[in-house]
């Protein structure tokens, strides 16, 4: 008895047994560290860079990659690689947050549909066809036009679209988990609908969610750049990787890298985020775990 | 000696798209204080259903209770309020799961989910409910409790998850634990042990079992009376020992008959029953078992017979059974 009660076996939890299994994901690692230096270089770049954002030049307009401006200038003589990382600020913000706002709408709605009866149930997952089906630009427009064009008003319009998404994952998941032995169990056990929905299917359901949220994520930010291209996202001067490649654009033939730049970040950051989904997807998923 | 539940004529259907299965039909049982019975039967033959029943967990639709009584201490469970029903789960009627592997939440620890109905239906604090818990554990034999309390259910074992979930079910202290095949999907050593240990522990909560299974040897170990079903409906009941040694049903025969005895030599082929158990769906008239019995008659096939006294408290519904009883 004394020697099994010596043998302590390490303890593992949940989420730490899916980082240990993320960590020995190299691309996940990969996707996870290169958002974390973007993140970093945003956060820190007013402190280290000797320009700002919105500081003109006429001196230097245009000017290629050169040791004074490491990524050259634009046709306003700003410093493209100051831009390029107040950029990232503006493209994680919205990355992660259209995300939160996403999961505040979709996920009570989907829980709150699975839970309900079958006739509210179908009400609101024909609402959630209805949001669905419509353009997703023509509403963001419709949205910025009603709500203004600040840059949390980003946010709202791209997470007011994109919930749909997350509601119909998680209802389909809580529906599934409830017909599984644990969920009878429980009511067995003298839960009541409620507190069975909360707190045992709802915390089952998370695994898909994050993932789809980490996939959400590049969508969002792409979505911005996108917004911002056309001319009803960010607000110039904030500088926005899509509003950067739009102006760049009008130069595409004087200084192609005003375009290349900030559209290899795009591209970037949204494979690093797919990687990292992709090994939070294995990571989470308990039929692999070993 | 009042009854501490009586199940009166209890029908569950369910509908699908073929047509409606008459899962459980007119099916009646009682269970005293601080007694054990077992229900016996084949696969599919309501068991489970009649179980789910009692404690108001079929999924509706498809499935409904669609007659009877499940009187439960004076009152009848299926006249409850949904509020009041969940009063009575866990708290007085406590179930255990056949499948120990997949009844546990997997995203909680061990320690939360006992606790979780000590502090729904005993109103305990957590830190209170936490201790308790770990008394718990120690009870059904889990060693470091304490530690174990943390881990997640796959850091368990079968084994070890079934007598966790018994910690559940005696956790409330219930006067009745319905336990469906508790230890079908564990190894034969393991079911031995916490039988012995589930008996031990109800035996000094005072509450009842009805156990649920095709084994028979559990039933002659641990049951007082015996119901065998088939088909949905009861066919034969009797005190154990009485069905064991004196079966007044041709299908309890038969399943006697099927099983392999360590007193019999080698050389004796079991004797399976022939045949299948009827399709629910499209139950003749007649006794259901009137297709695969030996001994049946043409009047078999036309018309079922109620459940009939033959000797003390031992019931059957095999008509040529009684025939011979009265010659």
């Amino acid at each position: 008895m004394s020697v099994i009660a010596e043998t302590v076996r390490p303890h593992h939890t949940l989420w730490g047994d899916a980082f240990t299994r993320l960590k020995r994901n190299r691309v996940a690692l990969a996707g996870g560290i290169i958002i974390l230096l973007v993140a970093l270089g945003a956060i820190i770049v007013p402190f280290v860079s000797p320009y700002k954002f919105d500081q003109q030049d006429l001196n230097v307009v245009l000017h290629s990659p050169s040791h004074g401006h490491l990524m050259g200038t634009d046709g306003l003589g700003r410093d493209v690689f100051t831009r390029l990382f107040y950029g990232a600020r503006t493209s994680l913000m919205v990355g992660v947050f259209a995300q939160v706002i996403c999961l505040l709408i979709g996920l009570p709605i989907g829980a709150f549909s699975a839970y309900a009866s079958q006739r509210v149930d179908n009400l609101i997952m024909r609402f959630v066809d209805v949001v669905f089906a419509f353009p997703d630009l023509l509403l963001i427009i419709l949205i910025r036009a009603i709500l203004g064009g600040s840059i949390y008003m980003i946010f709202l319009a791209i997470g007011l679209v994109s919930w749909v998404n997350i509601a119909r994952l998680v209802r389909g998941q809580i529906l599934s988990l409830k017909q599984r032995d644990f969920a009878t169990a429980a009511r067995a056990m003298g839960g009541s609908s409620t507190y069975i929905t909360l707190r045992h299917l709802l915390p089952n359901s998370l695994g898909p969610v994050i993932v789809y949220v980490t996939f959400g994520i590049p969508r969002a930010i792409f979505a911005e750049a996108a917004l911002s291209y056309i001319g009803i996202g960010i607000k110039p001067p904030t500088p926005s990787w899509g509003t950067m490649i739009a102006n760049g654009y009008e130069n595409i033939f004087a200084a192609p890298y005003l375009v290349l730049i900030p559209a290899v970040a795009v591209g970037v950051l949204m494979l690093a985020f797919t990687f990292l989904g992709d090994g939070l997807r294995d990571a989470l998923d308990p039929r692999l775990r070993r | 000696m009042g009854a501490l539940l009586q199940v009166r004529d209890l029908s569950t259907s369910f509908y699908t798209q073929d047509g409606v299965v008459k899962a459980v039909e007119r099916v009646s049982y009682e269970v005293a204080n601080g007694e054990t019975i077992a229900l016996v039967g084949e696969s599919g033959c309501g068991k489970t259903v009649s179980a789910l029943s009692i404690m108001r967990l079929i999924a509706e639709p498809p499935g409904k209770i669609v007659s009877g009584q499940v009187v439960f201490d004076g009152t009848d469970l299926l006249k409850l309020s949904k509020a009041d029903m969940h009063k009575v789960r866990g708290a007085r009627i406590a179930m255990i799961f056949q499948e120990p592997m997949t009844s546990l939440n997997p995203v909680l620890t061990i320690g939360r989910q006992i606790t979780e109905a000590l502090e729904i239906h005993r109103g305990m604090k957590q830190s209170d409910a936490l201790d308790e818990a770990v008394r718990l554990l120690e009870l059904v034999g889990i060693p470091q409790a304490r530690r174990r309390a943390k881990d997640l259910p796959h850091h368990f074992s079968g084994g070890m998850r079934q007598r966790v979930m018994i910690a559940i079910a005696i956790s409330c202290q219930p006067k009745l634990i319905l336990a469906d095949e508790p230890t079908t999907a564990l190894d034969v050593t393991i079911q031995a042990q916490l039988l012995e240990m589930l008996h031990n522990l109800t035996k000094d909560l005072d509450a009842a079992i009805v156990l649920i299974t095709h084994n028979l040897g559990i039933v002659a170990r641990y049951a007082s009376r015996v119901y065998v079903m088939y088909a949905g409906r009861i066919v034969e009941h009797g005190p154990a020992l009485a069905v064991y040694h004196d079966p007044k049903h041709p299908y309890t025969e038969g399943l006697l008959r099927s099983v392999p005895r360590l007193d019999e030599p080698r050389s004796v082929r079991l004797a399976p029953i022939e045949g299948q158990p009827p399709d629910l769906i499209a139950l003749k008239s007649g006794c259901a078992f009137y297709p695969r019995c030996s001994q049946a008659e043409s009047q078999c096939g036309e018309e079922s017979l109620d459940l009939v006294e033959v000797a003390p408290g031992h019931y059957t519904s095999c008509r040529s059974v009684l025939k011979g009883e009265r010659r």
